[in-house]
């Protein structure tokens, strides 16, 4: 019985063997030059920083050499070389997202080289965009893909900052207010109440320092209206700074989450100009120096009202309400305090540090 | 000795068919042939690392599904995996299982209590997923909590090759935001940036 199942094993190795060797045989011409056979393509939109980039994918059916650059000889375009590759199967041209891209087109550069071309929507920065090439799978499954990422551009504004406080347009948000009372901690004290308290502290800092001050909100109450839809509320917030052609944004917050030993201090920017990075940090180094708080250091993030803003913009959270020693110190006057010189401290560091810079975004 | 010629003959009648009717009919049966160890040989003779643990037919068919959970300091996402019996479903399969939430106790869940599941479904690269109303409701309200479900879902879902980005939905329709931080108006896509490396 061993015996003939073993023999049946030799024999399918054997049969194995010639299919294999048929296969072989099948492409012994030589490697076949790499055609470009299929495109697709999406706008990817980061679910934390809220950043969008166009991705496109092409298959080529072998390994391709690329090498990009930028070209404003025709309009702006991303113009990428595919060495050693034939344009195959794939449609000539192919129409994008029409906001960072319009469209892409894939021609014959010479015997050896093909091109795609991307014909963008703005001019970019050679920070702006990245190509890559990708395989995947086993020998016999392998694909391959030359991939492009590029960013949405910016707005091209022209910041140009001096330094001190004295006539700065700065617009505070304390966050939540009215129907919304924010998180709520485990001793029931209210976010929205915080961040008034703190922002009106700034406020008054700020002025004694001759800045021009501008509240979304002033007392408890919904910014837009009671009940308002979210987007309302939070657009509303943005316009005051954005009509008021404000310098820079800081909307205050207090964190909370569902483990309670959590606490610490962190400040968000938009990744939208090196400023916002820059503001974030100096005020971050200044509260992070208040005793008894993890610094949580800085991020970016997607949230609405700092990527919604023109100018500069920021969202410090203040600590976490839903931390019940950290709740406690919110409420006395003395932190609010001391949190309000940070933000006046960390503004003041950013205006010196950003008119150093000179103008550019 | 003269059922061993029989076997040969009879491999060899296989074999002609084999490479003969290759390009036409793969398929053809063999006729007599005890097939399970002709699979096995053939597998040994592709597969040459004996990776080719053959499966047994009799246990169920599984599947590997990731669900993302924050760490304890509400700084990160972390995967986890599951295997699961196989079925049609398997986007609704995670989304459930993030629901019930994470049984390391290195990790915090990200679903606020109370979150059902109302429905998913799928239509260009988007996944469309509606909970019912605690999912807002039950929030902690702070931005941390806010940030990390919207990405755990995300993830989670992302982590399918046919979903490329997620709405979001509670009670049937699309939410601006969960807890007045976090922009959740439009689909999003995959964030590499939260996952602890």
């Amino acid at each position: 019985m061993h015996r003939r199942v073993l023999s049946f094993v030799l024999l399918m190795i054997f049969m194995a063997q010639q299919v294999g060797m048929t296969a072989a045989l099948n492409n012994s011409d030589g490697p076949a030059t790499p055609e470009l056979t299929n495109v697709r393509w999406l706008v990817h939109k980061d679910a934390v920083e809220g950043t969008s980039k166009l991705r496109l994918v092409i298959e080529t059916t072998g390994p391709v050499k690329i090498n990009g650059a930028l070209s404003e000889s025709a309009g702006p375009q991303l113009i990428i070389d595919v060495k050693d590759a034939v344009v195959g199967k794939i449609d000539d041209a192919v129409a994008l997202d029409g906001e960072i891209a319009d469209k892409v087109t894939f021609s014959k550069k010479d015997t050896n080289t093909s091109q795609i071309i991307v014909d963008l929507s703005n001019m970019i920065d050679d920070t702006d965009y990245k190509i890559f090439t990708l395989s995947s799978g086993t020998s016999s499954t392998k694909t391959f893909r030359v991939v492009i990422d590029i960013n949405k551009p910016l707005p091209k504004i022209n910041y140009n900052f001096t330094p001190g406080l004295k006539d700065k347009v700065i617009v505070i948000d304390p966050g939540h207010g009215g129907s919304d009372s924010g998180a709520i901690g485990p001793n029931k004290t209210q976010e929205k109440k915080i961040t008034l308290a703190v922002g009106q502290k700034v406020k008054t800092l700020l002025e004694s320092a001759g800045a021009k001050v501008l509240m979304t909100r002033q007392t408890d109450v919904d910014v837009y209206g009671p009940n308002a839809s979210a987007v309302d509320e939070l657009r509303a917030r943005t316009k005051v700074a954005n009509n008021n052609k404000a310098d820079v944004f800081v909307s205050i917050h207090i964190n909370a989450f569902s483990n309670p030993t959590v606490g610490g201090i962190a400040t968000y920017y938009y990744r939208n100009s090196g400023y916002g990075a820059m503001l974030a940090n100096n005020i971050q180094n200044n509260l992070a120096k208040i005793g008894g708080f993890q610094d949580r250091g800085i991020n970016s993030a997607g949230f609405y009202v700092i990527k919604n803003t023109e100018m500069p913009a920021v969202l410090a959270e203040l600590g976490f309400i839903s931390n019940p020693n950290e709740e406690k110190n919110l409420n006395t006057p003395q932190l609010q305090q001391q949190l309000a010189q940070g933000i006046v401290q960390g503004l003041e560091n950013f205006f010196a540090q950003a008119s150093k810079k000179g103008g550019g975004s | 000795m003269v059922k061993k010629r029989f076997l040969l003959a009879i491999a060899f009648v296989l074999l002609g068919a084999f490479i003969g009717g290759c390009s036409q009919n793969p398929t053809t049966n063999p006729p007599v042939a005890p097939t399970e160890p002709a699979k096995n040989a053939q597998q040994q003779a592709v597969v040459p690392d004996g990776q080719n643990t053959p499966l047994p037919s009799s246990v169920q068919e599984t599947m590997s599904v990731t669900v993302y959970s924050a760490t304890k300091d509400a700084m990160y996402l972390v995967a986890e995996h599951y295997v699961v019996p196989k079925n049609t479903h398997p986007a609704q399969t995670a989304i459930e299982l993030l629901v019930a939430g994470t049984k390391n106790a290195d990790l915090v869940s990200v679903m606020p209590a109370g979150t059902k599941l109302r429905h998913i479904s799928i239509k260009d690269q988007i996944a469309y997923v509606d909970f019912n109303e605690n999912l807002v409701k039950n929030n902690t309200g702070g931005s941390a909590s806010e940030m990390l479900l919207v990405a755990a879902i995300v993830n989670t879902l992302t982590e399918f090759h046919d979903i490329q980005k997620v709405q979001i939905m509670v009670a049937g329709k699309k939410i601006d935001t969960i807890s007045g931080h976090m922009d959740t108006g439009e689909p999003l896509s995959r964030s590499e940036k939260i996952i602890k490396k």
